[in-house]
């Protein structure tokens, strides 16, 4: 039964791997934290935006499952900060012995996994957040004039925020506003001729005209802003509505919200990814130490060789033991072994 | 009869030397921070400097930051100095330097705490300073192709939408100033020449605000124009319409935003200003104990440390005769060197 990719660790190299472990462990803690900081950053910024993502677009996952994922990894960063402070002093290690073994599989299955499980899902997200924010906007522009509406009153006031803060108009671009009523029925006039032509010219009455909300006014243009009559030559001198749109915002939102928001997923994405290394090279470290200190009895000091390894054995070597000793404790009733922590723990660092 | 006494032996010696070098490195990051807030302050009142016509008093912002980084000099000094108290070798070279060093300690505390009540009471030139300023900004609104002033416009929009504010004290401080530009104004129209007519300035006057002025909250779409002339806009009382533009004036909204920000940072400097008090004092009794140890070749005999040596009034009349002995002194050197000089002139 050979170890699978045992190395020999004597004292020296043994001390060396623990001071490096403790080095690299500080880091992984620091990289945690700055992802758990990150990821929060993002659940606060798709929490503000959520009336313009469709509710059914699951986009709070990644943040969410992130978020697990970098606490995992700061814990894991803790642990093995203090396991290799341990191993240095012979008097701390003993209670580390117990706990080490269980700590590991722990990390492995539960911070791996997460942390595959969030970068699958960073990759993921443009997709989602494009439909959400279709979707989204497409709502938000239609609710502008229900500030009446129960339910609906605040869609007016948020979106004007939006279109304050993010600078932009409109859904893709400004002429989005012409084709919805964003003037309330409440404020119109019903003796006025124009707006009764207005509403009898188009099949579902509404009234729509060729002009926008005060909040896509964009405060750069040397005149003040044309609001109004957009599409009309004549109507403002000097304005000619040919002419690239200095006047009002030029960017629609759907494209200023998406590379806001990929922008700060793509940095989480980058920073799972040193997470995922980091915490990689960390259980590999620790699991190497325990095994060699295993090797030699809990021993701190001791000077004969010892070896590290991954696993005892090989896989099939593994498995088989595993299913005899599963078929000694069961001797009446063959039946299949009870699963150990060997199989789960191999599949993942594979990976 | 000295002030405060309080008896010292070797361990509590020790232990003051060990707390108030502590103290002191803490203090020094405590001059970091203001040292920060300073710089914070001056880059807040620089960004909006065109508010104020370029005319703002930075007095306050540059002495926090002189007082930040003397504070860090000073404290690390002091902190040397009680890590040296320990060691009476090493302390002996420092004893000449203590009594001065404890006097300049006392007047930069006294100016830390002329600096922090300063900062409460900027407000008042800040106000005046304002008010001029923002009524200057608002007259070079149009001016969009005047070379020096063209980002006029760009930053009183900025500034309208995010304090949420219109105007110096009001919306209607738009309608007495022409706010757009000749440039974009059709003069063949009757309207806009009826206008200008009706003034003696010929300018082009209308009850109107720029779009800034906006408040996002309001039920229906902003109205712009026309604001007093209730019949130009369906259902529409502009007696009783509040929601329509920001209330509040920019000057308010300004003054109660560096209001605050002082406020916050005069808090911090005076709780800052104790902390270097309790230090001084600390520092005071350190020195007066390790004076007060009578045999110098027994360092566990116990000493006494006091603030003053004698009593307020005591210590105030032994001052003043040290300046009056200081004065005559110079009086009989002058004496000596005119009798010197006179037998050399005649």
């Amino acid at each position: 039964m050979a170890p699978v990719l045992a190395l020999a660790l004597p004292l020296q190299p043994r001390i060396r791997l623990a001071q490096g472990l403790w080095l690299l462990s500080w880091l992984l803690a620091l990289v945690g934290a700055l992802t758990l900081l990150c990821s929060g950053h993002l659940l606060v910024q798709l929490w503000h935006l959520g009336t313009f993502l469709a509710p059914s677009c699951p986009v709070a996952a990644l943040p969410q499952v992130a978020l697990a994922a970098s606490a995992v990894a700061l814990g894991t960063g803790l642990v093995g900060s203090g396991a290799s402070r341990a191993s240095l002093d012979a008097a701390h290690y003993p209670p580390w012995r117990g706990v080490l073994g269980p700590l590991l599989v722990a990390g492995t299955a539960g911070g791996g996994g997460l942390l595959v499980l969030a970068l699958g899902l960073a990759l993921a997200l443009p997709g989602t957040l494009d439909t959400g924010l279709e979707e989204g906007l497409g709502t938000a522009l239609a609710n502008y004039k229900d500030t009446e509406v129960p339910g609906r009153c605040q869609a007016k006031r948020l979106l004007d925020e939006l279109q304050l803060r993010h600078h932009c108009c409109g859904r893709h671009g400004y002429k989005d506003w012409f084709g919805i009523q964003w003037v309330s029925s409440r404020y119109l006039d019903p003796n006025d001729q124009d707006v009764v032509d207005r509403i009898q010219s188009n099949v579902e009455g509404l009234y729509l005209i060729d002009g926008v909300p005060f909040s896509c006014c964009n405060p750069h243009s040397p005149r003040p802003c044309l609001q109004s009559q957009l599409s009309d030559p004549h109507a403002h001198p000097l304005f000619d509505p040919r002419q690239p749109n200095l006047n009002l915002w030029a960017q629609g939102c759907h494209e200023v919200l998406l590379g806001h928001l990929q922008g700060l997923a793509s940095t989480l994405g980058n920073m799972l990814a040193v997470t995922f290394l980091l915490q990689t090279l960390v259980l590999l470290g620790l699991r190497y130490l325990q095994t060699a200190l295993e090797g030699l009895g809990g021993v701190i000091d001791g000077e004969g060789e010892a070896q590290g390894y991954l696993f005892p054995a090989g896989l099939k070597d593994m498995l088989k033991t595993a299913w005899l000793q599963g078929g000694v404790a069961r001797r009446p009733a063959p039946e299949e072994a009870p699963p150990e922590d060997e199989p789960p723990k191999e599949g993942l660092p594979e990976a | 009869m000295a002030l405060l006494k309080v008896r010292f032996d070797q361990k509590k010696r020790v232990k003051l030397a060990q707390g108030l070098w502590l103290m002191n490195w803490l203090s020094v990051l405590a001059g970091i921070i203001i040292f920060g807030l300073g710089l914070f302050l001056k880059i807040e009142l620089k960004k909006r400097s065109d508010m104020m016509d370029n005319s703002e008093s930075h007095f306050v912002p540059n002495s926090l930051i002189g007082m930040g980084v003397l504070s860090c000099v000073f404290n690390s000094l002091a902190g040397k100095i009680c890590y040296d108290a320990l060691d009476p070798a090493k302390y002996a070279k420092w004893k000449p330097w203590l009594k001065p060093y404890l006097a300049v300690c006392v007047l930069f505390n006294i100016v830390l705490f002329l600096v922090a009540l300063c900062c409460f009471l900027l407000r008042g030139s800040l106000e005046s300073t304002l008010a001029h300023g923002l009524k200057n900004g608002m007259k070079f609104y149009r001016d969009t192709d005047t070379p020096g002033r063209c980002f006029m416009k760009k930053t009183i929009d900025m500034l309208q939408i995010e304090f949420k504010c219109c105007g110096n004290n009001g919306f209607r401080d738009w309608f007495e100033i022409q706010w757009i530009s000749n440039r974009y104004l059709d003069f063949s129209s009757k309207e806009v020449k009826d206008r200008i007519k009706s003034n003696v300035d010929g300018r082009y006057l209308v009850d109107g605000v720029p779009f800034s002025c906006c408040n996002p909250s309001s039920p229906r779409p902003c109205i712009q124009y026309q604001l007093t002339n209730n019949s130009a806009h369906y259902s529409y009382d502009h007696q009783t319409e509040e929601l329509n533009l920001w209330v509040r004036g920019c000057r308010v909204a300004l003054l109660s935003y560096y209001s605050n920000l002082m406020n916050s940072v005069g808090a911090v400097t005076l709780l800052v200003w104790l902390f270097e008090v309790t230090i001084t004092v600390g520092l005071r009794y350190l020195h007066t104990a390790l004076e007060g140890v009578a045999n110098p070749e027994d360092p566990e005999c116990e000493s006494e440390g006091w603030l003053l040596e004698k009593s307020i009034p005591e210590t105030w009349k032994a001052f003043l005769e040290s300046v009056k002995k200081l004065g005559k002194g110079n009086q009989v050197e002058a004496e000596g060197v005119d009798a010197g000089q006179a037998p050399e002139a005649g």
